[in-house]
Order: structure tokens, then sequence, then C-alpha cells
């Protein structure tokens, strides 16, 4: 077989598993669909090339589609006047207000101070919840049975309940926001941590002690990697519940800050600041969540590969 | 250090556990009488449990709780109406638009309901409206997402072999397509009224005159420490049962799945 062969019998392999993808071009227009049969002529396989080029980069495009059609709607429909202009502004107009409030400086500084403030909150919440988590779940179980129950209904409490609660001990200060965002991310982790610390097969243990393991061998060769995934898990639901407070800690008492801005512009009437607010979040939080599943990603791989080892 | 798989403390509850809830009621019984500030911003439970008889008698707390419950309510089934059949057609039928309209969606559902809220307060005035619509934007993502991953996850073997068994399309929607998503959709409808709950109380103290979140608010700014404590203690109980309401609807209604893991 000539290697043009094994080529377009490799190509169209692909075609078949990539199912209708590949017949659609970037603009949406069928091109040539291909055919089962091998070409032989040159310019087949040829077509054949740019086909599959085609297909890779709108696999790759396929995310972004929606996404630019939302925009692309979202500047066009006020214009067009399909939808109010009043309360729906064109994306064109929330970016000239962005710019406007780069240039003078307080962007920045309330995207940092929201920043500050949500990740003050989570690492507390996992220099405190973390080693707790492991103290209890692992030397002392008697003990976390005991509390449990009362750790679960801690978790259960509805944050914003208590948020006035917050206020009254701490005042409509820093100290307020930070608590609540501490509470309410703490109890995730805690409970993540105690369950992945448990869930450790007991064999490792027993394994690693056989072996004549110390006791802080045993933790960061067994018990850490084994309750990682866990702990990670928790902290996710902790960072998403964090942000999710933080927002609603600013506009209910600051006087900076994202949720501050988002409230001020309402109060104001000023609509692209608002949308250009409340984009700022959504898409802080979204880095949020990828950044901890880019270290999750980085740090539970070495994991896998140390069990294979 | 005992850690084993069988024995997990955490997953079991027996009378006997439940002392240290006890405990706590004990302590911050006590601990009010102790003076000083404490005394000042801890109401004891003795005095909340008084707090909250009155309100029952005088039927405030039926009337905050029935508001709340039907925003919430209101809220989540319009969410889970419209949720489920778009998730059982983005997942089933239209798999390659699901595609590409899925970060769309995503990103969608990462938008703050708080930062939505002054748009639907424009959009709507402050009025019933405005809160049902952020509890429909909260549940509406979980709901859909998970109904999506539920449908998206079926084994094609089961469909298939219905299939050649001559099924027809109704009945393979009812006897397979449905009982195999189910557990996924069970997942988004309990996260979905989880933080339909949630962010009640939140809309309800940002803008209205009614409901469990509104007594909150009003009981700080009035300063009636027991009347707080009182309306924290019913919002969490509340959201204890709604949870373990769900929790058994859910053993009621998928226990075949359990018992076929069991065998």
């Amino acid at each position: 077989m000539s290697a043009s062969e094994s080529i377009d019998r490799v190509l169209n392999g692909l075609d078949t598993a990539e199912g209708n993808l590949c017949s659609y071009n970037k603009t949406g227009e069928p091109t040539q669909v291909l055919t089962s049969t091998v070409p032989s002529q040159k310019s087949d396989h040829d077509s054949i090339k740019w086909n599959l080029i085609l297909s890779a980069l709108n696999k790759k495009l396929m995310d972004y589609y929606g996404v630019a059609v939302l925009l692309i709607l979202w500047e066009l429909a006020p214009r067009l006047g399909w939808i109010d202009r009043q309360f729906f502004p064109p994306l064109s107009s929330i970016f000239a207000e962005g710019s406007k409030l780069v240039k003078d400086g307080t962007l920045i500084l309330h995207i940092a101070v929201s920043l500050q403030r949500t990740f003050q909150g989570l690492i507390c919440a996992i220099a405190l919840a973390v080693p707790l988590g492991f103290v209890l779940g692992g030397w002392f179980p008697r003990f976390t049975r005991f509390l449990s129950p009362l750790l679960k209904l801690f978790g259960q409490i509805n944050a914003f309940s208590l948020f006035p609660l917050f206020v009254l001990f701490f005042g409509i200060g820093e100290l307020a926001k930070f608590s609540i965002i501490f509470w309410s991310c703490l109890w995730p982790i805690l409970f993540t941590t105690i369950a992945g610390v448990q869930e450790v097969d007991p064999l490792f243990i027993k394994l690693a002690r056989s072996m004549g393991s110390g006791r802080l061998i045993l933790f960061v060769k067994v018990l850490l990697p084994g309750a990682l995934p866990s702990i990670f898990t928790g902290v996710r639901i902790g960072a998403t519940v964090a942000f999710l407070m933080l927002i609603a800690a600013e506009m209910i008492g600051a006087s900076s800050g994202l949720g501050w801005l988002v409230l001020n512009s309402s109060i104001n009437y000023l609509i692209p600041r608002l949308y250009l607010a409340a984009l700022l979040i959504a898409l802080l939080g979204m880095m949020l969540n990828y950044s901890i599943h880019w270290l999750e990603g980085l740090l539970i791989q070495g994991k896998d590969e140390l069990k294979v080892a | 250090m005992t850690t084993s798989n069988n024995d997990s403390p955490w997953s079991r509850s027996s009378w006997l556990d439940r002392s240290s809830i006890l405990l706590f009621f004990a302590v911050w019984e006590l601990a009010p009488r102790a003076g000083g500030l404490l005394e000042t911003f801890l109401a004891p439970p003795s005095a909340v449990l008084k707090t909250l008889w009155v309100l029952l008698q005088n039927g405030e707390l039926y009337g905050h709780v029935t508001v709340s419950l039907g925003r919430a309510s209101a809220g989540f089934a319009v969410a889970a109406l419209i949720a489920i059949p778009l998730g059982f057609l983005l997942g089933g039928n239209f798999k390659s638009f699901e595609r590409v309209v899925n970060p769309v969606l995503r990103f969608l559902g990462q938008v703050n309901p708080f930062s939505l809220f002054p748009l639907f307060v424009m959009l709507f005035g402050i009025s019933e409206i405005s809160k049902v619509a952020m509890i429909f934007w909260v549940c509406i993502w979980p709901i859909l997402f998970n109904t999506i991953t539920g449908v998206k996850g079926i084994d094609p073997l089961l469909v298939r072999s219905a299939r050649s068994m001559g099924i027809r399309t109704p009945t393979l929607f009812f006897k397979v397509i449905l009982p195999a998503a189910s557990p996924g959709i069970f997942t988004g409808l309990k996260m979905g009224s989880g933080t339909a709950f949630f962010m009640l109380i939140a809309a309800e103290m940002i803008g209205a005159s009614r409901g469990l979140g509104w007594l909150v608010w009003n009981a700080q700014i009035n300063f009636q420490i027991p009347q707080l404590f009182a309306a924290t203690v019913v919002i969490s109980v509340l959201g204890l049962i709604l949870n373990s309401l769900l929790e058994l609807l859910e053993r009621h209604l998928l226990g075949w799945r359990v018992a076929a893991n069991n065998n």
C-alpha cells in the first residue's frame, strides 16, 4: 500500500468519526461532503486535506460559535430596535463604559478589592478547614462522630440569614464581609476533607505502616494524595459560594468592589455600567473556577503518575 | 489512627450521636447569662422559642412561611417546566446544536443572580415577579445541565435493544429514556431546590415586605434579637425539612436503582 493511500484511509476514518461536524465550514455553509471511496486523483486529495484542516478548525471553534452569535445579537438587537435600548444597551456601549472606568482607574480598584476579599476568606477557610478536617477525620473518628450532626447543622444554616447576625457582631466593616465569606466556604471544605480522609483505603495505610513509614511520611505520601481529589471538590464549591456571598455582601454594605458597583449603578440608573459589572462578575467567577480546575489537574495528575510508578 | 470505609462515622447518625446538638443548645442557653456583649447580641433558645410561640399564635409566622414557600415553589416549578423538556431536546434530539450553545449556557449559568437582581427590578419593578424571576434564574441552570448530562449519559445499548424489540417512540421515551435519565434530573432538581431556598432569603432581604427573609431583615433593623434568631432557626429548619423531603422522594422514586445496585 502506498503512503498516500494510507493517508487517505486515515482521513476517511477521521471523517466518519467526526460525523456531520466536518461537512460544514466556518460560515456554516456545507462544504464538499467527503465520500468513502478512496480518491485517486491529486486534486481530490488536496480537497480532502483542506476539508480536514477546516474540520479541525471547525471543531476548535465549535465552542465559540454560540458565544459569537450571542455577542453579535447583543450588539445588533438594541441598535435595530428589536429590544429596548434603555434596558439592553448594545455591547459597544458597555465596552465604552468599561474603557472609561479603566482609564480613571476605578475598575481595577473594584476588581482588586473584590478579589482580595474573596481570597482572604477562601484562603483562611482552607487554612482552617483542611488541617481540622485531617485531624477530625484521621485522628479522632469518635469525636468526629460526636460532632458531625452539629457540624452538618451549621453547614445547613442559610448564610444569608446569618448575615444580619454577623453585621451585629462585627459591624458593617471588612470584618463582617470577611467572616460571612469565611463561614460559607468553611463548611464544604471541612466536610469534603473529612470525607476524603476517611475514604482513603485502609489497606494503603496498613501497607505504608508495615513498611515502616513514620507519621509524617504516612501523611505526606498516603493520606494527603488520597484525600486531595475530595478536598479539591470542596475548594471548588467553596470558591463558588465565596464569590456568590461576596457579591451579596458588597451589595448589602460596602463602598467599593464589584457588588457595590452593581448596586451603585442600578441606583444611579447607569445601565451600561450595571451590565459591565455583571459581565465582569460572571467572567471572574468563571476564571476562578477554571484556575482551580487547572490547579487540580496539575496536582492530581502527579498523583496518578505516582500510582502507576 | 483508624480509618475505614465501612465504619465511616460521617455517614452514621443515631440518637446518641445527636448529643453534640443538645450540648450546643445548652451552651447557647447559658452563654447569654454570662452577661456583657453576649447578653446584648445573643438570644438564648428559651427566648427564641418564646418569640416563635408568639409569632405562631398571632399567625404571623404562618403568613411569612406560606409567602416564602409560594415564591420559592413558583420559581422552581417554572424553571423545572422549562429546563427538563429543554434538556431532553438539547441532550437527545439536537446534540450538535447543544454543542454550540453549551458555552453560552455555561456562561449564563455563571452570571451571578445578585448582579441580575437590579435588572429584574428595573424590568419588573419591586414586585413578586422580580423575586420569582431571580429564583427561576438560579433554579433553571442546575436542572438544565443535569438533565442534559443525564440524557446524554444514557447507554445507547438500552435504546438500541428497545428499538430492536420494536418499541414505538412514545413508549421508548417513557420506558427507557425517562427512567434512565431520571437520576440526573433528580440531582438537578435537588440542587435547584437548595439554591432556590438559598436565593429566596436573599431576594426577600433585598426587597420585600413579607416572607422569612424580610422577617430576618426587619428584626435586624429594629434590633429585635430574639426575633432575628427565631427567623434564622425557622429558615434553617425549613431548609432541613425540604432537603429530607427531597431525599425521601428520591428514595421512593428511584428506589429501583438502589435495589438493582445491591443485587
